[in-house]
Formats: C-alpha cells, structure tokens, sequence
C-alpha cells in the first residue's frame, strides 16, 4: 500500500478509540450476563442495546484488525505473496464481520 | 572469512526491556484478537442458529480447554486495549520519557494480567 500511510494512520488510531469504548461495554455486558443461557443471550442481543454494540464492536474490529495484519505482512513478507496474503486477509476479515452482522440481523429481526 | 571484529546487534543477544515486551505482545495479542474477533462472530452466529448449536459451543467454551481460549481472549482484549490507550497517549506526545514509557508497560501487563483473572474468574462463579 503505497501513498496511503497518513489515511491508513488516522483510520487505525480513529477505529482504535471508537473500539476502546465498544471493548468496555463489551467486557462490562459480558460480566453482568455470565452463566446466561440460550434463550436469554437471544433475549439480550435481540434488544437495540444489545445488537447495535456488537454489531459495531464486530465490524469496526474487523476493520481495525484488517489494518493490523496488513502492516504485519508489510513488515514481514517481501515478495509477490504479498498482495495475496492481503487478499485473503481483507476476505477473512469481510467474512468474519459478515458472518457476524448477518447472525445479528437473523436474531434482531 | 574470520574477523576479530564484533558482529553487529543479534536478535538472540538483546537484554529484553519491559518496554520492548510490551511492544511485541501489542502485535501478538493483535494477531491473538484476530482470532478471538472470528470466534465472536461464530458464536453470534451459533446462537442465531438455535438452542442446539449454541449448547455445543457453549458446551465447548466451558471445558477446561475452552477456558484457556477464553481466558487468553479475555487477557490480550485487556492487554491491546490498555496499550492502545498507551499508543493514543503518545500520540498526544505525552509519557514518551524512558522513565514514563517502563512504568507505563509494567501497569499495562500487571492491569490486564489482573483484570483478566477477575473477569474470568467471575465468569466461572457465575457459571
């Protein structure tokens, strides 16, 4: 990724502080419902205030670990794997964050 | 061809700082959150699949096994997250003295080693 590096910047440390507050919600939530069972973890992400956190925990994560790993292969793959291991990294972190978002829409709706 | 000359800096030989540790556990527990994202995004997704799949993951994540996954999970959240704001902190161009900087990744491995163990450990009372 060439001519990129101040955009790519912004974006990590701006999905770095939208993930500190979704990670304390997300360790704070997950605290008060250890032990739930099926039915009421459905109950719970079912709710907007339950769906709506997750859903944006999982897709900014997934965005902000895209980055991440990219500038791992940078630093450590110097060769035409590159671009490939970049591909798969983009399609593993789309279908985490699908997989994801689309469970959350099926229990939502 | 022998010299007598020192060879340059080894990877092996560095005397290991706190702060460099906390710089590559920052990567790792990046790498580690990866997968920990992916099994979140699975169990979302096991739970809108029924009763049934959601009882075998959980099944699976209550096992001393799945305990370990997801007390490394629970460890390397707290880790990235407290050494992200230590990143964010530096940004600002703030704590980046030597002093500042040992201090700051030894209460950023004793707080997430701690608070891991608090939540989990909360976790498994609550069942």
């Amino acid at each position: 990724m060439t001519h990129k590096g101040t955009s790519t910047f912004i974006a990590q440390r701006a999905s770095a502080v939208a993930l500190l507050f979704l990670v304390i919600w997300f360790l704070w939530t997950l605290s008060s419902h250890a032990g739930a069972g099926w039915e009421e973890t459905l109950i719970w992400l079912a709710a907007p205030t339950g769906w709506a956190p997750m859903g944006l925990l999982i897709a900014i994560g997934a965005f902000h670990m895209r980055i991440g790993l990219n500038e791992i292969i940078d630093d450590y793959v110097n060769s035409g794997a590159r671009g490939v291991l970049k591909l798969l990294n983009l399609f593993a972190c789309l279908g985490a964050a699908l997989i994801g978002l689309w469970s959350l829409f099926l229990i939502a709706a | 061809m022998a010299s007598d000359r020192p060879l340059s800096p080894h990877l092996q030989i560095w005397r290991w700082t706190p702060t460099m540790a906390a710089s590559i556990t920052h990567r790792a527990t990046g790498v580690a959150l990866y997968a920990g994202t992916i099994l979140l995004s699975l169990w979302v997704f096991a739970l809108a699949q029924g009763e049934s799949a959601y009882a075998a993951l959980a099944g699976f994540l209550g096992s001393p096994i799945g305990v370990f996954i997801l007390f490394g999970y629970a460890w390397a959240l707290l880790f990235h997250t407290l050494n992200g704001l230590r990143h964010l902190y530096w940004d600002m161009g703030r704590g980046l003295e030597v002093d500042q900087a040992r201090l700051s990744a030894w209460l950023v491995f004793a707080a997430s080693l701690i608070l891991a163990i608090l939540i989990v450990a909360g976790g498994l009372s609550a069942g």
